[in-house]
């Protein structure tokens, strides 16, 4: 890893950092309704710089947050970091087997489809044990989790337009 | 904003997905509720003592000892009568087949009623929490 990459890693995962904590302290109408803000860094990394760079960003920012929130190693923490893992490994997963087939808002949508059906994997498995609650919660999770990923993906397809366009913006923004 | 530079930049893969979702995911929240089990069970009380907790998928025929005599309760398909009582104006028999809600049969204080498996769980859950 040469010393340009780390210094983007780095500056991604501030943003990153910077958009996780900004979205929590969003008011939502359901507490467990997030959006999925950092999953725009995510993605843009991962599609300019490829899946390792994501993994890296994804990995920072769950832990920073954890530690800065102060959920490291609790349940929010694991729901997360298995959320986020699982995301940006099937972005990476479904553009690496064919890069033309979805666009960076059908990759955002896969993301917010992976992260939740994990995160109620493991609130199943771990906390809540009653299949019940979680089929009765699902489709509703991943119906948010669908309209959110649009949103998202919409939002990094423009991003990362913008910084393809022009060489020097990518000079200056990273 | 260009709404049409928007739909232009998806692929027919991603509006295929999409789509599938949504719909398979809004199919989810209606119907989700109808597939689960419902979890109902019938209690049957005798002059105010629960004596038997039924599940309401099987099909059985109970019979309890009243004061007046022998009433006989019938589970079936999903439904509950009471096929037979010793009671005068055999109200509770006319009443027929429910599927929710109760019978009662005072002369012989036999009160039979459908509820909710999780209610009694519910409240637990509630006095946890507050005690």
């Amino acid at each position: 890893m040469q010393l340009q990459d780390k210094y983007r890693i780095a500056l991604l995962s501030a943003y990153a950092l910077g958009l996780h904590g900004f979205e929590s302290l969003l008011p939502t109408p359901i507490p467990w309704l997030r959006l999925g803000l950092a999953n725009i860094i995510t993605l843009v990394t991962l599609l300019l710089y490829g899946i390792r760079s994501a993994m890296m960003v994804t990995l920072i920012r769950v832990m920073l947050a954890s530690i800065f929130t102060g959920s490291f190693l609790g349940p929010a923490f694991i729901l997360s970091l298995g959320g986020g893992v699982t995301s940006t490994l099937s972005m990476g997963f479904v553009l690496s087997l064919s890069p033309r087939l979805f666009s960076t808002i059908g990759l955002s949508v896969i993301g917010a489809l992976f992260h939740n059906i994990v995160q109620l994997f493991l609130a199943y498995f771990l906390f809540i044990q009653r299949i019940e609650a979680i089929l009765l919660i699902a489709p509703l999770i991943i119906f948010t989790g669908i309209l959110t990923g649009t949103v998202n993906g919409v939002i990094s397809d423009l991003l990362v337009k913008n910084l393809k366009n022009t060489d020097v913006k990518i000079q200056n923004w990273i | 904003m260009k709404l049409k530079g928007l739909l232009s930049s998806t692929t027919v893969a991603d509006r295929l997905l999409l789509s599938i979702l949504i719909v398979l995911s809004l199919s989810g929240i209606i119907f989700i509720k109808e597939v689960l089990p419902k979890g109902q069970t019938v209690k049957i009380d005798v002059d105010g003592h629960p004596l038997y907790l039924l599940p309401i998928e099987k099909d059985v025929k109970v019979s309890v000892e009243g004061p007046e005599g022998k009433t006989i309760v019938e589970i079936k398909d999903r439904k509950i009568r009471i096929a037979e009582s010793p009671c005068l104006n055999r109200l509770c028999i006319k009443q027929g087949w429910i599927k929710r809600g109760a019978i009662v049969c005072l002369p012989n204080r036999v009160v039979v009623t459908v509820g909710d498996e999780n209610d009694d769980e519910r409240k637990k859950i509630v006095d946890a929490i507050t005690g």
